[in-house]
This record gives structure tokens, sequence and C-alpha cells, in this order.
């Protein structure tokens, strides 16, 4: 219902139950406040924004004063003004006065505030109170004199991050805002706590000290390490990204950011990016000029494979976090060259069995389902966007229930059915049979010899009776055995009981590099024929074979061979890169490169270069572009990567052929790994971020077992696997080691 | 670090809230852990109370800290709980909590060496019209003066 109300004598309409502050904010009348945030809980507590209300005896706080038809609201008057100075000067009398030295100074809402309402002389001559500094982590510096006790980063933690880890403790001028664990903060999240916070109490750890605001321009970006494509703006200061603060953006990723968003610029400025081109001459690394790289790159292309016309034995391969028009350059390039042997997906163990679920619901519908299931994804983790999603869903009652090999740590209520990799496929082909049993149709031959289990009939009748519910299939399942039977199955019990789909395993922009079709066709070899074929060249783009591949080993050795040829492009300098390649261009990484990344709703979302690439870096897809006129290829006439862009928009999307078959008598393995990087570890950058990976969460290093995987392993606590430490899990699958690591995968990898 | 006698008697009062709100019962376990670890509370103890109410640690430690009746220092047999909010206040509570202080030879928030009493300074009790009044165990002791206060101490053994 739509009121009609007064502020400063200006007639406005108003939803019903809207809080006055909402809607002075909506018109763009300024109130004063500090511990109103517009996506958390009201507290109403620092009374900063009190007005005055015609007929009310005493000025009213905006933030709780709902609207009323013909309520009179002054925001300016002397009763308000009066009011907000008093407030102002109990705030000002445990503040200390140090601005000067203060990371906050310039963009401090108390200071802000300050100017406008404080006074130029302090009445209060008492002592201050003064508050130990807490180490709570690498990631936010405290200084709790500072802090006026608003609650927001409080109420971010029960609110948003899902885990209370600051309370207020004490009382009166005792109270302070502290974490209760001795770890101090470990959400996956918690960098918000530093934007929320309106006083320098909470700032950014790793950018103390470095500058003040004003110094710095701010530049959009979009995050590209997972495949939601957070908004975000790069803060930078003489070409270097100082400081990284979430971007709004209501259908993505509302106003917050993942830690891993926000702390991986750190890794831009790291020693060992790659900063000059450099080529291997008789064994011997040496740095040379761009036009002596490219044409050593091009003679190399030439001996091993164009003058004898041999394309069959040329490859292809590209990370996933690669921009639209880097991969739709490099598929072009090679395509046009007469090469078919084009891949991102090295992760995968055997490409004839991958899972290409359409994904079906967009990220802000996931809030209103009222049921999901989520099968082999440590959500929060993974994807802290997508799992604050659906813990909305989950807080406003929806039920989630989880099929994965461990009890992972949800910060919400999910109904968690703990099943081994081996039986997921036939669990969910007990669904699909539970569902086609009610509707009395006849079943496909592959179920006839299913016998539904107990936790399957559960799981039918859950979908059942949810009107709105979404199956989420995650990435602990890209390299089980019965990979396209679980994407399969899926799809048909989301059909029959009307269900949304969520696909979590095209990470990154894997889904952008599908629409360029950077993928093999028919006649083409996938990654993994590549590395198995005794190729003779490889043009590479930010690989990083320790980690890239599911199997560093076997990939490593595809390349060291003696007779073939790797053009590597790279954003950092590696042990490994140097060994196999023979000539090493230095790329731009993220934040230094203009681009596109598409999201999993297909949204693409395009970007700008937020600063330059160091030393003689350049955007991958110039140098794409440049070794194709050297090429002589016609038809790479760009001057920016917006025209790559747009000759990408207009080309039509090649469909590929997927097996749809479901087989649930394929062989399954007696013992699965689930190697899953940590998620400070998942892609280059982020693997250079010095303050992420002193965080608990980037500290992860543990293989999960069962007590009786262990016993059959003859494995104890003190133990390794794979070269990881073993954690011994009384609630967890058999026949399955969960590894989450922080190290290389070539330690051993999944096997 | 919950005794099963303890359990059984938060379990108690856990059955007086709703369902799914026995959080509701975190004042009332605080109180009895407290009582079986010698009149004290640490943050062990605490995490333990909150895990099992299975609410946050820091939110079982807000109402902790918050309440003057959980102690977080060793304390003596007797807590003296001297009001010195504003009624108390202006009746004097400040001088009579130096005197105090002086014959017991402790400073608020310490132990007497034998170990028997222990000062501390709460907030209002609701006992006003009173003033200047302490707490002893369950028992008020109201319209102090010196003499009344020595002779109040005196009687504690």
């Amino acid at each position: 219902m739509i009121v009609e109300i007064e502020i400063d004598g200006k007639l406005i309409n108003a939803n019903t139950g809207e809080m006055v502050i909402a809607v002075t904010d909506r018109e763009g009348i300024s109130v004063p406040r500090f511990c109103y945030h517009k996506k958390l809980s009201i507290s109403a507590s620092c009374r900063m924004c009190l007005v005055d209300v015609e007929g009310a005896p005493k000025p009213q706080p905006a933030c709780s004063t709902p609207v009323a038809e013909g309520m009179k609201i002054h925001t300016q008057n002397e009763k308000a003004i009066a009011s907000q100075k008093a407030v102002m000067e109990f705030l000002l009398i445990n503040h200390p006065l140090d601005c000067p030295i203060c990371d906050q100074g310039g963009e401090c809402e108390l200071q802000d505030v300050a100017i406008e309402y404080g006074s130029d002389v302090s009445r209060f001559s008492e002592g201050k109170r003064i508050v130990a500094p807490s180490d709570i982590g690498p990631l936010i510096q405290t200084d709790m004199t500072r802090c006026i006790h608003c609650t927001r980063c409080v109420r971010f933690g029960s609110e948003i991050a899902g885990i209370m880890e600051m309370g207020a403790t004490g009382r009166g001028e005792e109270l302070k805002i502290e974490p209760f664990l001795a770890e101090g903060i470990t959400s996956e999240l918690s960098g918000n706590m530093i934007d929320v916070c309106p006083v320098g109490a909470l700032t950014s750890k790793p950018f103390r000290y470095e500058l003040r605001s004003w110094q710095m321009s701010s530049v959009e970006n979009i995050a590209r390490h997972d495949l939601v494509g957070s908004n975000l703006y790069a803060q930078t200061y003489k070409g270097n990204v100082k400081r990284v603060v979430s971007g709004d953006n209501d259908a993505v990723n509302e106003t917050w950011i993942s830690d891993r968003d926000r702390f991986s610029y750190e890794g831009l400025t790291h020693e060992n990016r790659l900063l000059f081109p450099q080529i291997k001459v008789e064994g011997q690394w040496k740095e040379v000029e761009w036009d002596v790289a490219l044409d050593f790159a091009i003679k190399g292309l030439n001996n091993n494979i164009l003058n004898s016309r041999n394309l069959a034995k040329l490859g292809g391969l590209a990370s996933n976090t690669a921009t639209i028009e880097e991969l739709h350059l490099m598929q072009k390039l090679l395509r046009e060259m007469g090469c078919e042997n084009i891949d991102h997906r090295l992760n995968v163990k055997d490409l004839n069995n991958t899972m290409h679920l359409k994904s079906t619901i967009k990220l802000i519908e996931l809030e209103s389902v009222d049921h999901a299931l989520v099968i082999g994804a440590n959500l929060r983790l993974e994807q802290p966007m997508i799992n604050h999603r659906l813990r909305k869903a989950q807080l406003s009652g929806a039920n989630i229930t989880t099929l994965n090999v461990k009890d992972f740590d949800f910060n919400y209520k999910v109904d968690s059915h703990i099943t081994s990799p081996n039986e997921i496929a036939n669990t969910l082909a007990g669904v699909l049979k539970t569902l086609i049993d009610k509707t009395k149709q006849e079943f496909p031959e592959y179920l006839s010899d299913v016998i539904p289990s107990e936790h399957s009939v559960t799981l039918a009748n859950n979908l059942l009776e949810a009107n709105n519910s979404v199956l989420i299939l995650g990435e602990h399942l890209i390299n089980n055995a019965q990979a396209s039977s679980i994407s399969n199955l899926t799809a048909e019990i989301a059909k029959l009981t009307n269900s949304s789909t969520l696909n979590l395993t095209a990470t990154a922009n894997s889904l952008g590099a599908q629409q360029v079709n950077f993928m093999p066709n028919s006649q083409g070899m996938n990654a993994n024929e590549m590395l198995d074929a005794d190729m003779r060249a490889f043009i590479l783009l930010d690989i990083y074979p320790e980690y890239d591949f599911h199997h560093s080993a076997a990939a490593l050795n595809a390349l060291s061979s003696d007779d073939v040829f790797v053009i590597s492009l790279n954003s950092f300098g590696s042990e490994l890169v140097s060994q196999y390649s023979d000539v090493m261009l230095p790329m731009a990484a993220m934040f230094e490169t203009s681009g596109t990344h598409m999201n999993i709703n297909g949204k693409a979302q395009s970007f700008r270069a937020s600063v330059g690439a160091p030393g003689e870096a350049k955007p991958a897809w110039k140098i794409l572009k440049v070794l194709a006129d050297l090429l002589e290829l016609p038809s790479f006439h760009y001057e920016n990567s917006t025209q790559v862009m747009s000759e990408v928009a207009h080309q039509s999307i090649q469909t590929h052929e997927y097996d749809a078959s479901i087989d649930l008598s394929k062989q399954t393995v007696t013992l699965e790994t689930i190697w899953m990087h940590s998620p400070y570890q998942s892609d280059v950058l982020l693997r250079h971020a010095k303050s992420l990976n002193a965080s608990q969460i980037g500290q992860m290093n543990t293989a999960s077992m069962s007590v009786t995987t262990a016993q059959s392993l003859s494995l104890n606590n003190k133990d390794t696997y794979l070269g990881v430490p073993v954690e011994i899990d009384s609630i967890m699958a058999d026949q399955c080691v969960f590894v989450n690591s922080n190290q290389a995968t070539n330690a051993g990898g999944s096997q | 670090m919950i005794s099963d006698n303890a359990k059984k008697q938060i379990d108690s009062w856990i059955a007086k809230y709703p369902q799914g709100k026995q959080s509701s019962a975190v004042m009332e376990a605080l109180k009895v852990v407290q009582a079986e670890n010698n009149n004290q509370l640490n943050h062990d103890l605490i995490q333990a109370v909150a895990d099992y109410l299975d609410m946050p640690g820091i939110a079982a430690a807000e109402v902790a800290t918050f309440y003057e009746n959980y102690n977080h220092k060793p304390v003596g047999k007797h807590i003296i709980r001297f009001c010195h909010n504003i009624s108390c206040m202006l009746t004097g509570a400040d001088d009579l909590i130096s005197h105090l202080e002086t014959k017991l030879g402790v400073k608020t928030g310490e132990v007497t060496k034998d170990g028997l009493i222990s000062v501390k300074k709460v907030e209002c009790l609701g006992a006003c019209v009173g003033a200047p009044m302490f707490q002893i165990g369950d028992q008020y002791y109201e319209n102090l003066t010196t003499d009344k206060v020595d002779e109040i101490v005196d009687g504690l053994k």
C-alpha cells in the first residue's frame, strides 16, 4: 500500500512498512547514520539518525520509524539538528583524535558526519576509553579504540556470513566488540566487515598505512575466480592495484564479495610475475625483445608443424580463468591454421564422461526456492556467493538436503546424507525410480535393476513436496566414474519434478569458453587425448601443470618431451613452465586486461583494464592477435578487445553432441580420491596472494577419510596420503578420500 | 566439560522454553556450570555451554560478560556485590566501598587472603529505596553505614 508523507515540506509517496530512512535515502535527502545498513537488520543503537516527527514528543530514529499516512517529518529543523549534534557529542567522547594516522581517514563516516554535526571543542575533559588491539587474522586490522559500537560487523557475521564471530562483550563503558575464538575471524566473507565498518576500527590489513582513499582512483572490474563474476572496484595508484572493495549488483553479488575476490590483487605484485619475453636457446633462458620472441615462436611452429602441414600434432590448451576474448582469439588462430585440438577442460579425468547439465536458475531466484538438493559440493568454500543465496532461502524456510561424501560445514541447517562417490548415481537412479513409480509410468531399461534405498525415497519425497526446488551439482563430481550418468539422471529428475538445475562444475569462465567453442569438434582431440598423442607443438594460455591438470605427472611428461615445441603465455613464472617451454610470453593478469567473463547465468560482464601490466607483459588478446598477424592469417584486424567481443556476439554457438545415455553398470572404482584445491589456490593469481594464503582457509591441507578407509589403507592420523596429512573423520563415506589441499597436485594428484 | 548433574539441571531449564529456543536457557545454564566450578566461569566453560545449547560461543560470552553475577576471576566464599549506581552513589556508596576495601585489605575485584570474601562493584540491584546497599548471596543489606558494614562483614564465616 502506498502512503503519502511529508519530509521537509516535500510530499513523498512511500510503501507502508518502509522505514523513514529508506525513503529519505531514495529521495536523496541526507540523514546521518552509523548503525543502519540497508542489507542488515535494524539495531537503532547509534541514534545518529534522529529526526523530528510532528506529533511525537521526542525525536525518532529514522532507521526504525515506519512511515504512516500523513506523517510530517523534519530532518533539518532545530529539534532534529540539536538531537543529532547531541548524539555526535556523545559518540566523540570516547573516539580518539587519531584521524591523521587512521587508515579510514578520508573515507570515514564518522569523520564526515563530525564535520557537519560535531563541535570543534569537546566539553569532555575526563580520560578516554582505550581498548587493547586484538589480532583477528591476516586480513582485517583492528583498532578497537576507534569503535563506536554500531554492531554492523556483529550483525554482518550473524546475518550474512552465517557464523557469529564478532560480539559485544561487557557492558557500559566496558563494552567491547571482539571475537570469542583465539583463531580470530575465519569466515570466507570476512572482508565485508571492513566495508561495513563506518569508522577505522576494522580496516584492511594488507592495505595498512599504504595510501589515502583520495589518492586512488576506483575502477569497476569483475572478479574471475569463480562462476559468479562479482562486481567490484579496483582502487589503483600509480599503476598498481592497492585495494579492492565490493561493487553493488543485486543480480550478481548484492553488495558483498568473497575474501577470495577482495584480496587476490596482492598476487599482482608478487616477485614471481613473468615480466619479459624469454626464449630457450641451447637449454638456456634468454630475455629478449618482443619481436625476437615472437619470431622465435613462429619459427618453432614452422619447423615442427607448419612446414610439414602436420597440424594434427599441434595442440592449444587454455586455463578456464581466461577472458572470452582471449579464448576466442586463441581458438580462431588455431582453427584458421587448420588445427582442431583445442580444450580448456584440463581437470577432467574422462572427457567422454563430462557433466553438461544446463543451469536454469538465476542467482537471485536461488533465494526463493523452497527446497534444494546439493550434490557433491562444499558450497561455503567453493562458491561463497551462491552459498549466501541458498542460506537466505534456508533462513526463509527452505529445506536444503545435501548428498556429500563428508558432513561439510554449512552455515545453515542442512539435512545431510553422507554418500560415497560410488553410490551417488545409484541413489539418484533410486530417486528417479521412486518418482516414476508414483506416476505409474513404465521404467526405462536402465532402472530395471534399481532398488530405491531409504535415502532415495526420502530425497524423492522431498522433491515432490516442494513447489520450487533446485538440483545443484558440485565440483566434487567432475571426476566421478559415473559423472555423465549423474548429470543425465539429474536432468531427468528435474524434468519430472519441475525443478531448476544449477551446474557448478563449469568453474571460473568455463561457460565463456563454451560460448566461443573452446573445445575440439569431432575431428579434434580433447585435452587428455592431446597429452597422449605424441604432439609436436603446443600453445598454452596461462597454464601451470602442477595445479591445473587432474593428473599433473602425465601432463608434464607430454609437455617435456624433447621434440615438442611449447609456446607458453603466462602471467607468472613457474619452474615447471620454464622446464618444458621453448618460449615464454608474459601476459597481463586479472585487473590488467580488458575482457569479458560469463557467469553461471550466461551473463557476459565486460570490464576494462584497471592497471597496466608490469614489465613487458601484454594483454593476451594482443599477443594472440600479433601471433596471428605474423602467421599471416587474415581477419585479425582488431584495435581493441571490444571488437573481439562484438565478433563473438555475432557468432553462432556450435552445439555439442553429448552422451545422454545412463549406464549404471559402468565400472566404479573401489577408492575414489576427490582432490579439491583450497579455495585460495584455485588459480594462479590466488596462489600468489600472500595474506589469503596465510589465513585459516588458505592453510587448509587435509586428506579426510573414514575409519574404515584409513584401516584399509593402513593409515592413521599422523600419516600422509598423496603428500597431504591424513584426517580421520567419523562422519564420512567409505571408499573415498576427500582432499582439500593448498599443495600442488604433483605430489600425486587424483589418479 | 559439563557434568551429568549439570546437564540434567540445564535440560530442565531448556524444557521450559519452546522447542528450538534452547538458547534461551543460557543464563541459567551459565549459572549451573559456574556453581560447579568454584563459582567461576572461563573461556572453555562458556564455549561448552554454547555448544550444549547449539549457539555461537560469542553469543554466550556476550551474556556471561554482561551480567555481574558471572565471575571470570577467582572469588571468595562470600561475594559482596556493592551497588554503585546512581541512588547508591548519591547516598555515599563510594565512601563505603573505600571503607570496605581498607577494612578487608583488598581492592574491588580481589579476594581476601583467606579466600573468604571478595568485593565486586555492581550496577543497580533495584533496591534504591534502601540505598546504599549491597548483596551477599541471596540476601540484600540496605541503608548501610560504616558501622553496619563492619557488623555484617565481621559476621561472615
